[in-house]
């Protein structure tokens, strides 16, 4: 095979392309829209706020380690804690799925990005941030509950099992 | 594994100038962290900005949508024919194809033809989400690869594939491709099949 293409027709495909939009096939296919309808609760958010800070604990990191090893600005990661962030950027929560390795369809549920399609969820995100304070050291019950809420992280919905 | 390369041109919004890029004939792992690490991000965040201006999306196009699946495809590319443009240090587009099918058009019905499975440009290149555009021809380029794979397998320039609804235009209008119509059995996409001539016509120099 071989592939020699000029400039000029290079210059005169550009101009012809324009602005047109070229995907193709499923797997091209951008995100649901349901996904990113307005969020009307806050309580998945301050969950959020509230395992960002447990995770980070539990990994023995200060806000500053933690920035640096996620890529993340210390002030956002500042505010995103003291839950005075109210809409992370999707970089930043894209970096902390990947930095305390849970998906990142869940945590941008739970940073209100995107929606969950589980009442159940928001449910457990509630009962995790009642049952967790943010003081120095993991207590005995925040690890469990920080570990039981990981695990719902991570299990697949019914819903997500029928949208495969 | 030997990978082939050519040097082809991208059209810089900016500047208005042709950049040179690199066509590859494979996708490997460079390619796909940069999907995760920058393509994904990026999406991202034009989403919730489209989101903020009450435009995005638009329900029919985004329907079936998984992320962990996409993600799971996504890195299964490793495994099937496929190219890719860089530019600048970064893919630009990717592109997967499959030899395996016939074509459908009556006149040439049967006939193998090499069928485009996906073809993705990167956000940043896309104008619905980010205007401008960064770079121009990506579509083009992996287009003109599959005709000229399409060539170099025997099938004299014969290409199909099943278009995104925002897409039609660029195969019906820009690549001259003969509409079939929507196909129910992948989800009511528009099937677009070119032909040899409709193929020898899109590698001639455009009139003005």
């Amino acid at each position: 095979m071989k592939v020699m293409v000029t400039k000029e027709w290079c210059r005169a495909k550009a101009r012809l392309e324009e602005d047109a939009e070229v995907g193709v096939g499923l797997l091209a296919l951008d995100p649901l829209a349901e996904s990113c309808a307005p969020r009307h609760e806050e309580e998945p958010q301050i969950a959020f706020s509230r395992f960002v800070q447990l995770m980070r604990r539990k990994k023995k990191l200060s806000v500053e380690e933690l920035a640096e090893e996620a890529d993340l600005d210390l002030g956002e990661l500042v505010s995103i804690e003291e839950n005075m962030h109210r809409d992370p950027e999707p970089r930043t929560v894209y970096q902390l799925a990947k930095t305390f390795g849970v998906p990142i369809k869940k945590l941008s549920q739970l940073a209100g990005l995107v929606v969950a399609r589980d009442p159940g969820f928001s449910q457990e995100a509630l009962r995790f941030a009642a049952r967790s304070e943010p003081i120095e050291k993991l207590t005995p019950e925040e690890n469990a509950a920080l570990e039981s809420f990981i695990a719902v992280l991570s299990e697949t919905s019914e819903e997500d099992e029928k949208a495969r | 594994m030997s990978v082939n390369s050519w040097v082809v041109y991208l059209f810089e919004v900016e500047s208005s100038q042709l950049v040179e890029a690199e066509l590859r004939d494979a996708i490997l792992e460079d390619q796909l962290e940069d999907w995760e690490n920058h393509w994904q991000p990026e999406l991202w965040s034009a989403m919730l900005r489209l989101k903020a201006q009450g435009v995005w999306p638009v329900k029919q196009e985004s329907a079936h949508w998984n992320w962990q699946d996409k993600i799971q495809s996504i890195r299964s590319l490793l495994a099937y024919r496929t190219f890719c443009i860089t530019c600048g240090g970064m893919t630009q587009g990717m592109m997967q194809v499959d030899l395996t099918k016939s074509a459908r058009i009556e006149s040439q019905k049967g006939k193998p033809i090499v069928y485009i499975d996906y073809l993705e440009n990167a956000p940043w290149n896309r104008p619905t989400l980010n205007n401008p555009a960064r770079y121009r021809n990506v579509g083009t380029l992996l287009i003109r690869a599959a005709i000229e794979l399409s060539r170099a397998e025997g099938f004299k320039g014969r290409i199909g594939l099943h278009s995104l609804p925002q897409s039609n235009n660029f195969y019906a209008s820009k690549c001259g491709m003969t509409d079939l119509g929507p196909d129910s059995d992948c989800q009511n996409l528009r099937y677009f099949e070119m032909t040899i001539d409709q193929a020898r016509s899109f590698l001639e120099v455009p009139k003005e």
